[in-house]
């Protein structure tokens, strides 16, 4: 059994360290081979976020100002399972985006596209006893990036879960279906695995959308459980 | 296991929108606890240039601490000592398109050298995993190497 075997995750649904294409990556990725510790590690520790984390209106990002923001409405609702399929309760989701112009509210994006002063892009919420979840906000903007030659990234949401511990712990982005930039995206294309890059595309949802109000978007997401195989003695 | 997990992306550079809540923005003076320790250093990057947009979360049993470097690359954070002398550490920044795991050692190193983790490491790399005392009690010093010499040991699991 090669070591790739060994591991629960298959390896190509995950992206690497190193993408070249993602210059950043260059000079930041590990060069030595990290150490397989397997089955090792103390299982389901961490910290758990109760309901004082979250503030009432956390979870609606077009009311968190005087005004309503510019651009198009969206709901964005899905499930956090683990990866036998069961819910994952109380789930800390924190969310973070671009304006509908493509602009983040931080001191260090300089994209000559302009701030909505009804818009500061951070969201929060737990999920509840089915491990759903649901977030309004608006369709973020597509936004130029220095990576390379005309360098665009695909419209996405940025999404941090805590589930049973440190195992589970995820940082990832949420992209729109039919987005023409994604085959061009060195992030989005990072992922080897081409269905677990599609898993990443939420899916419009018609019984979330809401007559003269929102558009509703899809996205569910699995959690890696808090057990880790044991490891193969062998291996030792 | 029935379903595959989530792929993972970067945190990108603007992560602090999102992930300030609950990371700490300056340190508290170690003073206000006896539990709390300071542990502080620089992350840095395969040309030794320090790294302005990382976040560092401190993973104990039940403890748990969050922050972000600064602008020379630098963080302090004032977290509870676990009961088991170390951290799991996880790292995310602009550029990894998954975090980088380690542990942080904060006791004696010959208690920590029977850590089933630290087991598993090359002798010459072990030291990456310690954090050195400033002199003053319960302050600690970690610096991180991404990439290349003294690189950093990372796992995976």
């Amino acid at each position: 059994m090669n070591s790739a075997e060994k591991k629960d995750i298959p390896l190509a649904s995950q992206p690497p360290y190193l993408c070249p294409a993602y210059v950043s990556s260059r000079k930041r990725a590990p060069s030595k081979p990290l150490i397989l510790i397997q089955g090792l590690l103390a299982s389901a520790n961490g910290p758990v976020f109760g309901h004082e984390t979250i503030q009432p209106g956390d979870s609606d990002l077009t009311r968190q100002h005087h005004g309503e923001p510019l651009g198009e409405r969206i709901i964005v609702t899905g499930k956090v399972q683990d990866d036998d399929g069961h819910p994952v309760r109380g789930a800390l989701i924190e969310i973070w985006q671009a304006n509908a112009a493509g602009r983040y509210k931080h001191k260090n994006d300089n994209h000559a596209a302009p701030l909505d002063p009804n818009f500061s892009g951070c969201g929060r919420v737990l999920t509840d006893d089915n491990g759903q979840y649901s977030f309004v906000t608006i369709k973020p903007g597509a936004y130029p990036w220095k990576n390379h030659e005309n360098a665009w990234r695909p419209a996405h949401i940025h999404f941090s879960l805590f589930g049973a511990g440190l195992l589970s712990r995820l940082v990832t982005q949420m992209y729109f279906p039919g987005d023409p930039l994604l085959p061009f995206d060195p992030m989005f294309t990072s992922i080897p695995d081409e269905n677990a890059r599609l898993r990443l595309i939420s899916s419009f949802d018609w019984p979330t959308t809401k007559p003269e109000h929102a558009l509703g978007y899809r996205f569910d997401i699995i959690l890696r459980g808090s057990r880790s195989t044991p490891m193969d003695p062998n291996h030792l | 296991m029935k379903f595959i997990p989530t792929a993972s992306q970067t945190v990108g550079p603007f992560f602090s929108i999102g992930l300030a809540p609950l990371s700490q923005q300056e340190p508290e003076a170690p003073e206000s606890s006896k539990d709390k320790i300071t542990i502080r250093g620089t992350l840095c990057d395969a040309d030794r240039s320090p790294i302005p947009d990382a976040l560092l979360e401190f993973w104990g049993a039940k403890e748990f601490a969050r922050v972000p470097t600064s602008e020379d690359g630098t963080f302090v954070v004032s977290p509870v000592l676990p009961a088991a002398q170390y951290f799991d550490i996880l790292i995310f920044m602009r550029g990894l398109m998954k975090p980088v795991y380690t542990r942080l050692f904060l006791g004696e190193r010959d208690a920590a050298l029977s850590d089933p983790i630290l087991k598993l490491v090359p002798s010459e790399r072990i030291a990456t995993l310690f954090a050195a005392t400033d002199g003053s009690p319960n302050h600690f010093v970690w610096n991180v190497v991404m990439q290349g010499e003294n690189e950093t040991v990372f796992f995976e699991f």
